[in-house]
């Protein structure tokens, strides 16, 4: 108990605690593993809000994310700038969205926006093939890609304007069943 | 100047204080902190000499409207530009000063915030200078941006009611002008209102390029707000629609009539009852306030003639807690609650529960400084409202208070829970290195684990300790052997059945009396009540989660690609993962009707039914274009498989052994099923160190080509299913099985944990881990928990009990002992409604029918539901389908109408861009966006007469 006061104040945690889907030793848990990230660069004393940013680099080494073939999406959805670099509440964010608690609603919302390569709200065939691109290490030649980009919009495109919204993304994530147990990261 | 500077000085003291801090007032000619400084250097250089004696006038001007004037300075500082400097003065004193007194008198909110605005330019004094050197314009229109974007908050903040026409005349950021315009018969003013005409225009829409420059540190904060404010979806979002629009400089004449609706929009929000919009709106000035304090104060006292404005702001500061300070910050990058939609999601948050609010709050797609401040809102807000309500009603504060312990408390609890949640690090390795399919078989056994854990609880605190406190003394011998077969020793302790006691434990002489009888048969009933619901619950929530909408399910290729299973964390998993997914998805690609061949292997599932005994050799002929139907066929095969042996198990134990006047039967039934278990966990840690051991060698050393097995999903699980069913079986003969259950549970962790990491690649196939679970809870629950539910209430009603031993000896039935117990309770008063309670409920077989029905109705009116929503998810989803369709009709058609307006009139849109490049230099506008039609005109009467 006594770490905590010193790391937060008792309304930093409680904010944390009502704005994330953790317990207090969670958000502890995590602070100490983001702490871990960089010891020199972020202070075991956060109750004046230091304005602290690891880099992605670090973030991005992360056991959970060091493999993940979309970890720089990841990181970078979930940054302030979209450059990857990740203060304490983004890096709370972004464990929040992808722990076990969070609803098939928002963590669809993530998902699409990290699918989303280009930020332009929708994913299109671009997004698609940098997907599939990823999901396969390019084992796919060009035209196997190209094809089955063209699938997955015949597939989930409910508004037949050659590009997935939000909105044909939770509905097709409504139909997947298992992305609930997937979209989901371990701390 | 610098004597005019001097002059001024004296009568602008307080302004400046105002605007910049007192340091950096006497660096006045040139504060880097005040934003007019730099302009009214430059505009010498740039307008020449003759302005600048206007120049100071100018200057002057923004004390006496006091923080009024601040947006003002800008416009003050077109009129040099604008070739009308000496203009200017005559505006000040004849036309801006009555306005201004007008304004001050009517405490003139948008000056409030407008003020804030301008200090936000002393804080980033460098940019507005970079930018200002060329086309300084910019920055100046950039306070006016500001200025005019927080206005429309301020209405509300300031709530005053009487003048909403000026205010909000404001927010279309040519309120002032408009007003000045109104009673001004010189005109310069209006260039910066007519712009779009105007160089100004180009201005303006390089002010709203700015609103997106991260690299502008003042407009960086406000960068959400040309989002929010130009788009399109809030046509009500205030002007920032004009600035939106006002790079198309020929659709500003529309906007004007468009800005009134949005004045009267606001009038309506302002005096509605939503208190909300103020506070929220008011975050601009709260940001840089906070920030600045001191400039705030100076502010208030600067404004002799408006004190209330002055200290307006700093109430909302107040208001805000002063712990968020270094929040405010931040705050202002997450303005989004300000548009209409955020407005909208406060609303509706502030009458929800808090624990709803909180669910809601978490839900929400934002960064957490956005949820941080929502939820600071929120309680604010409720707080306040609750304050107003509860000062009368102490009683509903009092329920609030204890409702926020009880969150309290819960939090606490579930953190505790959390705690003590076993495994969670070996969970996640597994899941790093094989995925969630396997990991969904390690959640099955903590799942059963808790379960066994629950159970052993319960019989061991109402049956085996109250049975320890009168145990007699065990004569029985020791050996050894009797943790293998579960005999000798054992029989005779509080292990089985028969060592149970059939009187009444009493302690004392006045002690409480304790029935073994009726704790024996209630504590067995109750702990199987209670697994069933849980199970038919947990069931439940996994079908709800797994299977919303099951007649659109479909395995597609785009749940492949977008479902990654990101608990995969293992570089080898990884790359196996990427590359079965790339063998899937071509798969997928040539095939493309799963639905097909799901024909055969049912029918082969059918004939291996028949067959049983060659389903092995049936495996080795059958081809499966799915892997996952395999899995199920394997599935169902071992579910026969075990069903069958239980249920002959049973049929022995109930008809054979309980009918063959051995004594104490229910003990030797206790021993045989203990004997089970123990033998199925032998085996089970033999199979995993040895079998599997010996496969990998097999694998590894003498036959490559057989490589790593796959963990068996399918396999393991039924084996816990199968040893659960003999746990629930038995806990009536034997009621310390649950902890033998557990105990074995505990180690099979262990034993497959490294089983599998030694033994095992990642599964190749495509395991639908969500759906396995509810697979296999189902399978828990129906032939497993029913069927043991089956055989207990046969052994309760229809078998006699052993004559020499157990609680129930010398009974009938075992169900005697709840009759009897009725029949004494009947003669007691006092408990009479138990008793009637079990004749007319329980006993009775009326009751049953009736309920039976009742929940037949009710079943079948939720399949009707079930059906009806069913054809309507087609039909909304058939909607979607067709909304697209026509957004790229109406796309098609306006793009069309587009290209023929262009055909049309492709001159008028030249020409006035021309005119704007022509004038630029010269008039460089506010860069304001109510340039409307009469403006225009207006504007274009003061051309030519200059």
């Amino acid at each position: 108990m006594g770490s905590k006061q010193t790391v937060f104040t008792h309304e930093q945690l409680e904010a944390y605690q009502d704005c994330t889907f953790f317990t207090r030793k969670e958000i502890m848990r995590l602070f100490y593993r983001y702490q871990d990230l960089a010891p020199q660069l972020v202070p075991l004393d956060y109750t004046s809000c230091p304005d602290v940013k690891v880099p992605y680099e670090l973030i991005g080494s992360m056991p959970e994310l060091k493999d993940n073939p979309f970890r720089q999406r990841i990181a970078q959805v979930f940054s302030d700038d979209g450059d990857g670099h990740m203060t304490l509440d983004n890096f709370l964010d972004m464990f929040s969205v992808m722990s076990e608690m969070a609803p098939r609603d928002l963590k669809a919302y993530y998902a699409f926006k990290i699918y989303d390569f280009n930020n332009d709200d929708y994913i299109c065939a671009w997004d698609l093939e940098q997907t599939v691109t990823k999901l396969t290490r390019g084992e796919l030649s060009a035209e196997e890609v190209t094809l089955v980009c063209e699938k997955v919009l015949d597939e989930a495109d409910g508004d037949q304007d050659g590009r997935l919204s939000l909105e044909d993304f939770q509905n097709m994530i409504l139909r997947a069943p298992d992305f609930l147990s997937t979209f989901h990261i371990r701390i | 100047m610098s004597a005019y500077y001097k002059n001024n000085r004296s009568e602008e003291d307080q302004g400046y204080h105002d605007y910049s801090e007192s340091e950096d007032y006497p660096d006045f000619p040139a504060p880097l902190n005040n934003p007019d400084d730099p302009r009214t250097r430059r505009n010498p250089y740039s307008a020449g000499s003759r302005v600048s004696p206007d120049y100071p006038v100018s200057l002057a001007e923004p004390d006496y409207p006091g923080s009024l004037s601040n947006p003002d300075h800008p416009s003050t500082m077109n009129h040099p530009f604008s070739a009308t400097s000496r203009i200017s003065p005559d505006y000040r004193r004849s036309v801006a000063e009555p306005d201004y007194i007008e304004l001050q008198r009517n405490p003139y909110h948008p000056s409030s915030s407008r003020q804030p605005d301008s200090s936000q330019f002393q804080q980033n004094p460098d940019v507005a200078y970079s930018r200002s050197s060329g086309n300084h314009a910019d920055s100046r229109t950039n306070p006016d941006y500001f200025g005019s974007l927080p206005e429309p908050d301020y209405p509300g903040t300031q709530s005053n009611s009487n003048h909403p026409g000026s205010r909000t005349n404001s927010t279309h950021s040519g309120s002032r002008r408009s007003i000045e315009y109104a009673g001004s018969r010189i005109n310069p003013y209006t260039d910066s209102l007519g712009e779009p005409d105007y160089p100004g225009a180009k201005n303006q829409h390089n002010s709203s390029h700015f609103w997106g420059e991260p690299d502008y540190p003042g407009a960086k904060d406000y960068q959400n707000s040309p989002d929010i404010w130009g788009e399109p979806d809030y046509p009500d979002a205030e002007n920032g629609h004009d600035y939106g629009s006002s790079e198309a400089p020929e659709m500003t004449r529309g906007v004007l009539s468009r800005t009134s609706s949005v004045q009267s929009m606001f009038h309506h929000r302002i005096d509605g009852p939503l208190v909300i919009h103020r506070r929220e709106n008011e975050d601009y000035p709260e940001n840089i306030e906070m920030t600045s304090m001191e400039m705030t104060d100076s502010y208030g006292h600067s404004l002799p003639g408006a004190p209330r404005k002055g200290y307006v702001n700093p109430a909302y500061v107040g208001e805000s807690s002063p712990v968020c300070a270094f929040e405010n910050l931040m705050l202002s990058e997450c303005d989004w609650h300000k548009s209409p939609e955020g407005q909208k999601l406060i609303a509706s948050l502030i009458p929800m529960t808090s624990r709803d609010r909180i669910k809601a709050i978490r839900n929400q797609p934002r960064t957490m400084e956005e949820k941080r401040n929502l939820r600071r809102i929120v309680d604010k807000e409720k707080s306040k409202q609750s304050n107003r309500i509860l000062k009368l009603n102490c009683c509903t504060q009092c329920l609030h208070s204890i409702s926020r312990a009880y969150q309290r408390s819960k939090n606490s609890l579930s953190e505790f829970l959390n705690t003590i949640s076993l495994w969670q690090k070996t969970l996640k390795i597994i899941g790093g290195k094989f995925g969630t399919s396997v990991l969904s078989y390690f959640n099955f056994l903590r799942w059963l684990l808790k379960f066994n854990i629950f159970s052993f609880i319960v019989n061991f605190s109402f049956i085996v300790i109250p049975q320890l406190t009168v145990a007699e003394e065990n004569t029985l011998q020791f050996t050894g052997l009797e943790f293998l077969t579960g005999a000798g020793y054992f029989r005779d302790t509080v292990m089985y059945y028969g060592f149970y006691t059939n009187s009444t434990i009493q302690h004392g002489s006045s002690g409480a009396s304790y029935n073994m009888q009726l704790a024996y048969i209630f504590t067995v009933g109750i702990s199987l009540v209670i697994c069933f619901f849980s199970l038919l619950f947990s069931m439940a929530k996994y079908f709800r989660n797994n299977f919303i909408n099951p007649h659109i399910y479909s395995r597609g290729i785009a749940k492949l690609i977008f479902c990654w299973d990101f608990t995969v964390t293992h570089e080898k998993a990884v790359k196996l993962k990427q590359k079965n997914l790339s063998t899937e998805i071509r798969f997928l690609k040539t095939h493309s009707n799963p639905g097909a061949v799901l024909l055969l292997p049912f029918v082969v599932s059918c004939i291996n039914l028949v067959v049983p005994r060659f389903y092995s050799m049936f495996r080795l002929v059958e081809r499966y274009e799915m892997p996952r139907h395999e899995v199920y066929i394997i599935l169902i095969r071992n579910i026969f498989l075990k069903i069958s042996i239980i249920g002959i198990l049973c049929y022995y134990w109930l008809n054979i052994v309980a009918l063959s006047g051995e004594e104490c039967w229910e003990t030797l039934i206790g021993q045989e099923i203990y004997r089970l278990l123990l033998m199925d966990f032998v085996f089970s840690l033999a199979d995993s160190f040895l079998g599997e051991f010996l496969r990998r060698i097999i694998g590894m050393q003498f036959i490559t080509s057989l490589g790593l097995q796959e963990f068996d999903i399918a396999r393991n699980v039924l084996e816990l299913i199968y040893a659960q069913t003999l746990v629930w079986i038995g806990i009536f003969f034997c009621p310390l099985l649950p902890f033998i259950q557990m105990i074995t549970l505990f180690i099979m962790f262990y034993a497959k944990n490294i089983s599998l990491m030694m033994n095992f690649q990642p599964p190749s196939k495509a395991w639908r881990a969500s759906q396995m679970m509810t697979v296999f809870i189902l399978l828990l629950f129906f032939p497993s928990f029913t069927g043991v539910l089956f055989t207990l209430a046969i052994t309760i009603w229809r078998l006699k009990p052993s004559v020499n031993c157990g609680p129930f000896r010398g009974l009938p039935f075992f169900i005697h002992s709840i009759y009897s117990w009725i029949d004494t309770l009947s003669k007691r008063p006092g408990y009479l409604w138990v008793v009637w309670i079990y004749r007319n409920l329980i006993g009775s077989v009326h009751f049953f029918f009736i309920l039976t029905l009742i929940v037949l109705i009710i079943t079948y009116l939720y399949w009707q539901i079930t059906e009806g929503r069913k054809i309507m998810i087609r039909l909304l989803h058939e909607q979607i389908i067709n909304e697209g369709k026509d957004k790229m009709f109406l796309i098609e058609k306006l793009v069309k109408l587009q290209d023929t307006e262009k055909k049309v009139n492709p001159s008028s849109l030249v020409l006035e861009r021309s005119e704007v490049e022509q004038q630029g230099p010269l008039h460089l506008g506010e860069c304001d966006a109510a340039p409307g039609l009469r403006f225009r005109q207006s504007v274009q009467e003061d051309n030519s007469r200059a």
